[in-house]
């Protein structure tokens, strides 16, 4: 393990980083803690360029440009100019129906951001590093809170008491509410994925985002230096942006049949498992398995709902460091599924969908990327599998058939 | 920053068939997050309407609401700012700004909010705030003949309250902005 610590930290060591040569070592895995991922990911994600000398000056201004987005793209009416501006003006100029037409946007982010990899304890807990320069927290924007009100009651000696009305429900929130000047990490992901759709109104926010930005907030976070950990934020936001540009046609709705739409990767994947599996493609069409049933939310999503943390990690190594970005994906979503080929070809369909969309959590992803990495070097072999329909020659059914029959018989003694 | 409604004696439909136009226009669901209601709706229909646009009502009974599962009087927190609501026909008398006073120092609110004269009012006071949201329907009262059609709407953010006052004189609608501070408590003798 060393030896591969060792590895990167040569290799990043150098002024000039060979690009084809760090992604074949990211593309290995990258080794866990030290910080080296989070620098990688930002290599591969072309936050930061090649030549390290420039690396201080880009970080600086980019994350200086973040924190200019925060404070000026955030709409606050109160710091309008204009007197004549009120709440519910329907004028197109006004800075508060502005502020309305984003909450539109929020409100969706915050549903989305509050649930945000609930395994994990990571996202509630607040951040050591709250924007203390935000003048107002997201999250209240959108809420939809009952006050907490009093009524009064007046006793028969005259005199008034406060009492609190018997509660209609209970309001016993698992989202427990952080103090005053402190912030969640959900609610950092919120102002990330609020400050792109603003930037970004063409896509603004789709539901899945989030759980792209999820494990790329969470390493930055987890396996960096304490110096850039403080600027987690900016950092995961402009990688976010930068893998978005390339993902993003999977998220807008009109490119879906195109060239390069969804549906046109689901149709490549498909494509690829008739040719390396034609036993299973024959048998998931013949049972109209769609491949919009599960694959969609592996490739639109790169796995981030199928996996845990660290493994979506070490996946997303192999992902990012693909030289002909995502096709890898694909390759690994093949692998996923020929490594269930035996299950998937003697199940029926409701069996088939449940492995297909819970894939079972105990699989081991070392083997899966190495059937991803035989399917792209096309030396994959595989064998039919046996089926009622077809046993295999040396198959014991006669002798199952007799032991069926003298359990039949102890039965009925 | 939390947006709250401040409506009330619509009287409806005894006095006022309906809620002017062109306030109906403004008060849309997806913007305001609280309602207060110094009461007098009258009608079931009134809660319902009021419930669509804020989730969060609270009423307390007028003279003329037949509902009784309405409180006298009510206490609700926003932020750092108490709210007292009452709707003022058990104040005398009516619309007194000394005995609304009396009535706040009883709550021991920062906002007191009252109703029943018709009469839109919104003024600080010994630094503390008083409103008065008037009828939003314009309906007439004992005290006020052809009252003028308002409403009002608070901006509540940590420690400041801005208010903005909608009346409709003539039907020409005005905006009226006022902003009150909340001063840093001081120990009373």
């Amino acid at each position: 393990m060393s030896n591969r610590k060792d590895l990167f930290v040569q290799i990043l060591s150098k002024e000039r980083i060979n690009r084809s040569e760090f992604e074949k070592a990211c593309f290995q895995g990258i080794p866990d803690g030290s910080g080296l991922r989070s620098t990688c990911w930002k290599i591969l994600l072309n936050y930061l360029p090649p030549s390290k000398s420039d690396w201080d000056e880009v970080l600086a201004k980019q994350r200086n440009a973040y924190n200019q987005f925060i404070r000026t793209m955030i709409v606050d009416p109160n710091q309008s100019q204009d007197t004549s501006d009120h709440p519910l003006s329907s004028s197109p100029n006004s800075t508060w129906s502005e502020y309305f037409k984003e909450n539109e946007v929020l409100s969706q982010i915050d549903k989305d951001v509050r649930r945000l990899c609930p395994d994990l304890s990571f996202f509630q807990q607040p951040t050591k590093f709250p924007a203390s320069f935000c003048s107002q927290s997201l999250r209240t924007r959108v809420e939809q809170a009952n006050l907490q009100a009093m009524q009064v009651t007046q006793s028969k000696a005259g005199g008034s008491q406060l009492m609190k009305p018997k509660k209609k429900y209970s309001d016993d929130d698992c989202y427990q509410i952080l103090p005053q000047g402190q912030e969640a990490h959900w609610e950092v992901c919120e102002r990330i994925l609020h400050i792109f759709a603003l930037l970004n109104p063409g896509i603004a926010y789709v539901q899945g985002m989030n759980e792209i930005l999820g494990p790329i907030y969470y390493t930055f976070v987890t396996d960096s230096d304490e110096a850039d950990v403080k600027h987690a934020e900016a950092d995961a936001f402009f990688c976010f942006t930068g893998l978005m540009s390339e993902i993003k046609d999977n998220f807008i709705k009109i490119l879906d049949n195109s060239q390069c739409g969804i549906t046109h990767n689901m149709d490549s994947l498909m494509n690829m498992l008739r040719e390396n599996d034609p036993q299973l493609y024959a048998a998931l069409t013949e049972r109209n398995i769609k491949p919009q049933f599960f694959s969609f939310r592996w490739l639109t999503l790169l796995l981030s709902q199928e996996f845990l943390y660290p493994e979506i990690q070490r996946l997303w190594d192999s992902f990012f460091a693909d030289s002909e970005r995502f096709k890898f994906l694909l390759y690994f979503c093949c692998a996923m599924l020929i490594a269930q080929r035996t299950r998937l070809i003697n199940g029926d369909f409701i069996d088939n969908m449940k492995v297909l969309q819970r894939y079972p959590i105990e699989t081991d992803i070392y083997q899966l990327l190495q059937l991803a990495c035989q399917i792209k070097d096309g030396k994959l072999i595989l064998h039919t599998v046996p089926t009622k329909e077809n046993p295999a020659p040396n198959s014991t059914s006669g002798r199952s058939g007799i032991l069926g029959s003298f359990f039949s018989r102890a039965k009925n003694r | 920053m939390v947006l709250v409604l401040v409506i009330g004696d619509m009287h409806m439909p005894y006095r006022k068939a309906a809620l002017p136009q062109k306030f109906k226009k403004l008060l849309v669901p997806g913007k305001i997050q609280h309602i207060l209601c110094t009461g007098n709706l009258c009608l079931r229909e009134t809660h319902d309407y009021l419930k669509n646009i804020a989730s969060d009502v609270h009423i307390v009974r007028g003279d003329f609401d037949t509902n009784t599962s309405y409180p006298e009087q009510k206490v609700v927190t926003v932020g750092a700012f108490k709210i007292g609501l009452i709707h003022g026909h058990q104040v005398v008398p009516w619309g007194d700004h000394d005995a609304i006073a009396t009535i706040r120092r009883q709550l021991d609110v920062d906002v007191m909010i009252s109703g029943h004269t018709h009469k839109l009012e919104a003024y600080e006071k010994d630094g503390k705030f008083y409103i008065n949201p008037g009828s939003v329907t314009g309906a007439y009262s004992a005290l006020e003949r052809d009252p003028v059609p308002a409403f009002i709407l608070m901006d509540i953010q940590s420690n400041t309250l801005v208010t903005y006052v909608y009346s409709l004189a003539n039907d020409e609608m005005e905006v009226k902005k006022i902003e009150f501070k909340k001063s840093v408590p001081e120990r009373e003798e």
